[in-house]
């Protein structure tokens, strides 16, 4: 018979979902492998990466590291409230979190408008088709997340309230390694 | 760690990294400062928000491997000067 007080070890000492877990691995090796193709690619042109570098609006991206670090605290938050059977205010938190993420989007859009205004595209240089490309995944992700949290604050319980942030918290960890490497990174 | 805790040292480092990139230091020491404060970032994300701190064998791991890629990301930064 199983001790309830006993430690759980190997997978199910993972907190939430396997299931996530292996989502979540996948997504950060292929981010992973993007910002390291990345950081390869400016070794063969690093005064280029550079002046292509200078047109990004670093204040716009650390505005939107803000915002997203803030969202991930509130869905984390969210996860205690589940816990504590408390479904008004975990439902309040996911809300919150999820308009944060919206935020975090419109901000993206007008980062993606001004450079448009610039003339700059995919094409414009290879420091660009990563930028969109990196960016631009992560801004899906971004909206996937949001649709979690949602179909999550419809009914929330401790368990897939957990399982709903984790992917939440993953999109948050691509960023403040992806924010870094492409806007911060001379 | 607390998750406000957790988010309070988030948001400190991201203005850090930002500020430290703000003032213009630039090349390999500028470099492995800003990979350094989102390597302490992606730890913090793991270990609190994602709840690995209560699985310490996963958490080791994690960052274990977080640790070599940083190393990695870090190593192709300084070369490209």
């Amino acid at each position: 018979m199983n001790d309830a007080s006993e430690p759980r070890t190997g997978l199910d000492a993972l907190p939430g979902d396997l299931m996530m877990w292996i989502l979540i691995v996948s997504e950060l090796l292929v981010f992973g492998a993007g910002l390291a193709a990345f950081l390869g690619v400016r070794l063969t042109d690093p005064a280029g990466f550079a002046e292509a570098q200078s047109h990004l609006h670093r204040a716009m991206a650390g505005i939107n590291t803000v915002v997203l670090v803030s969202s991930g605290w509130l869905a984390a938050l969210a996860v205690h409230a589940a816990e504590a059977g408390r479904i008004a205010r975990t439902r309040l938190l996911l809300a919150a979190a999820s308009v944060l993420g919206v935020v975090f989007l419109w901000i993206k859009g007008l980062e993606y408008a001004e450079k448009a205004a610039q003339g700059i595209d995919v094409e414009t240089h290879p420091f660009f088709t990563f930028y969109y490309l990196l960016t631009g995944f992560h801004a899906v992700h971004v909206i996937a997340g949001i649709v979690i949290l949602g179909l999550v604050a419809w009914r929330p319980t401790a368990r897939n309230t957990e399982v709903g942030t984790a992917f939440w918290h993953m999109v948050d960890l691509v960023w403040v390694i992806l924010f870094p490497i492409l806007y911060l990174l001379g | 760690m607390s998750v406000t805790q957790a988010w309070l040292f988030l948001i400190a480092l991201s203005l850090g990294s930002t500020a430290l990139a703000w003032t213009g230091v630039d090349g390999g020491w500028a470099a492995l400062a800003i990979l350094s404060l989102a390597w302490l970032k992606a730890q913090i994300i793991l270990r609190t928000y994602l709840g690995l701190s209560q699985a310490p064998s996963w958490s080791r791991g994690f960052a274990m491997v977080l640790g070599f890629y940083m190393l990695g990301m870090m190593g192709l930064a300084v070369a490209a000067g």
